[in-house]
């Protein structure tokens, strides 16, 4: 189009500057980029931002309870030192009595062995003198490790007997309960986020919406469809969005640097990758919205002349 | 590119603005295809919520309305978008968007039906050239005359081929000698086929553009020259 308008120039005609080319209304034109939409573009960045800081903590967090995620087991010593075949099956029996626990296997003491011997591998002991030695194990499995007194139930079941609980089992598979809290946590700081930059797009388009009212009036008095009207709002809309989540990704990496050291020590690898299209589509997706609420105005205010 | 028939139809007509105020009261007019209509009347007679109704800006209260074949108190959102397609408006204070050129400002109502530019940009500069404004395409209308600027809200009303232009006071702040120069572009248009309906104080036109010429007064019709003389025309 710039080209044909260009060379058909005819001669004794007004030359046709170049940047003259028509900016027409409507449709899938953007409307021009001001200050405000570059101030809109920041403050939404940052805001994206921090939801990438969010979700790249959580994926921290979820590596870092890693393995256990999908199944947590959860193991109970009883010393075999004065231990009779009585105790364990009354031990055994109480811990699947509890509702949350799915099964419970007693370990035998070879198989317990083996596994000690692979972990000290240079230690030159006898299965058989280990398996003597080795506690009494029971392996619990979890069928829903979010109940609030599980593991106080399987602490109370193990010191009835005079067996131990292995706490630090406890403990991760309450880091894992903390963080599926923290999950819901993250959404819903997410989604006010997305809520308050929405709103600022909406605001912005809602300044350049004003600006061009007579032009948005007119175009109604021609027959304009209504998407045509609203079209360049919401483009410019998504455009903002979008630009504001491929900034903020961008603005990720120095983040995952600086903290790369420090997480590979916990051998937790985060990926950044991950999250660009959520924030590109996401971004995109909260700059419509703000441009639907900011044309659902200008929609309704249509009145007569 | 139009076929329907710029029949205006109104019998009993009514209009009462929201305010309470009734602008139009007991109408009733029939404009055929191709007249040339002045509407005259003091100022407040109800010229200008006449002609709102008629592109569907107001809906009648009360009474009967068809323009084009559609009833505009019961015409839907997609309806009335169809007859504005086919309605050219010229407004008093032209209502040209300062912020666009000469060029952008015809070529909107084309923008809005879809054309292409392939299209869209020879039929811009052929409608502008017509007012004699084809040297000034890439102008904005901040820097043309009155009499220009109601040139250019002429082509912008004649661009998209309209069955019928309406016209609220086209020549109200142009002297005369300007506002017969815009008078002549709107009787040969209306030579071409084009209904004109035209809203106007200045009487003295009448003498060198002839039409049939409608007086309303505080919202009643209390003459028209048609009824007088059956078979007026340009
Ligand atoms: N949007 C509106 N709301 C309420 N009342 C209105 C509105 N527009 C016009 N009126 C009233 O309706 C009456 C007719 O107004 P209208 O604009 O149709 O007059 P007019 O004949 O065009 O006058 P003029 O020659 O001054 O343009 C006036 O009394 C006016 O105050
Ligand atoms: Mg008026």
């Amino acid at each position: 189009m710039k080209q044909r308008l260009f060379h058909k120039r005819e001669p004794g005609r007004e030359q046709i500057p170049e940047q003259m080319n028509p900016r027409l209304p409507g449709g899938f034109h953007l409307p021009p980029f001001g200050v405000h939409q570059l101030l809109a573009v920041i403050i939404v960045c940052i805001a994206l931002w921090a939801i990438g800081v969010i979700w790249l903590s959580m994926q921290a967090a979820s590596q870092w309870v890693g393995s256990w995620q999908d199944d947590i087991r959860i193991h109970v010593y009883l010393d075999p030192q004065g231990a009779d075949k009585g105790r364990e099956t009354a031990l055994k029996q109480q811990l699947a009595e509890i509702d949350q626990i799915a099964s419970v296997r007693r370990i035998p003491p070879e198989e317990a062995a083996r596994w000690m011997q692979q972990w000290l591998k240079d230690a030159a002991l006898s299965e058989h003198e280990l398996a003597a030695r080795l506690p009494i194990t029971f392996e619990l499995t979890l069928s829903d490790q979010e109940s609030e007194f599980l593991f106080d139930d399987i602490r109370d079941v193990a010191e009835a007997a005079g067996a131990q609980v292995n706490e630090d089992e406890v403990g991760l598979a309450q880091a894992h309960h903390w963080i599926a809290q923290a999950d819901y946590l993250a959404w819903f700081a997410s989604l006010i986020l997305a809520l308050a930059m929405a709103l600022i797009i909406s605001n912005t388009l809602r300044m350049t919406l004003l600006a061009r009212a007579d032009e948005i009036h007119l175009m109604r008095l021609m027959g304009a469809k209504e998407w045509f009207v609203r079209m360049p709002f919401i483009l410019e809309g998504m455009v903002l969005g979008a630009g504001a989540g491929v900034a903020a990704w961008l603005l990720l990496w120095p983040m995952v640097w600086v903290t790369g050291g420090w997480f590979a020590a916990m051998e937790i690898d985060v990926n950044n990758w991950l999250l660009l299209l959520p924030l590109l589509f996401g971004g995109a997706l909260v700059g419509a919205l703000g441009a639907l609420v900011a044309t659902a105005n200008v929609v309704a205010s249509e009145a007569g002349s | 590119m139009s076929v329907a028939l710029p029949q205006i139809h109104m019998q009993q007509l009514m209009l009462r603005y929201p305010t309470g105020k009734t602008a139009i009261s007991g109408v009733t007019l029939d404009i055929p295809q191709g007249q040339f209509v002045y509407l005259v009347g003091e100022s407040g007679a109800g010229k200008s919520s006449l002609m709102r109704m008629l592109y569907g800006g107001v809906r009648p209260s009360s009474g009967r309305l068809m323009v084009q074949g559609s009833d505009m108190r019961r015409a839907g959102d997609a309806k009335v978008r169809e007859l504005r397609r086919h309605t050219g408006i010229i407004f008093q204070d032209h209502r040209l968007l300062f912020a666009r050129t000469v060029f952008e400002n015809v070529a909107l109502p084309l923008r809005v039906q879809g054309w292409k530019t392939e299209r869209l940009v020879p039929r811009v500069r052929k409608v502008l050239a017509y007012v004699g404004l084809a040297d000034r395409l890439w102008s904005y209308p901040e820097a043309l005359s009155g009499g220009e600027q109601q040139r250019v809200a002429i082509a912008r009303a004649m661009t998209a081929n309209p069955a019928m232009i309406i016209a609220d006071e086209p020549t109200g702040n142009l002297d005369i000698d300007t506002a017969r120069r815009v008078l002549d572009y709107l009787t040969d248009l209306n030579r071409q086929g084009t209904t004109i309906i035209m809203a106007t104080h200045d009487l003295h036109l009448l003498e060198s553009h002839p039409g049939r010429v409608v007086e309303l007064h505080a919202g009643r019709l209390i003459a028209d020259s048609y009824s007088a003389q059956p078979k007026s025309d340009t």
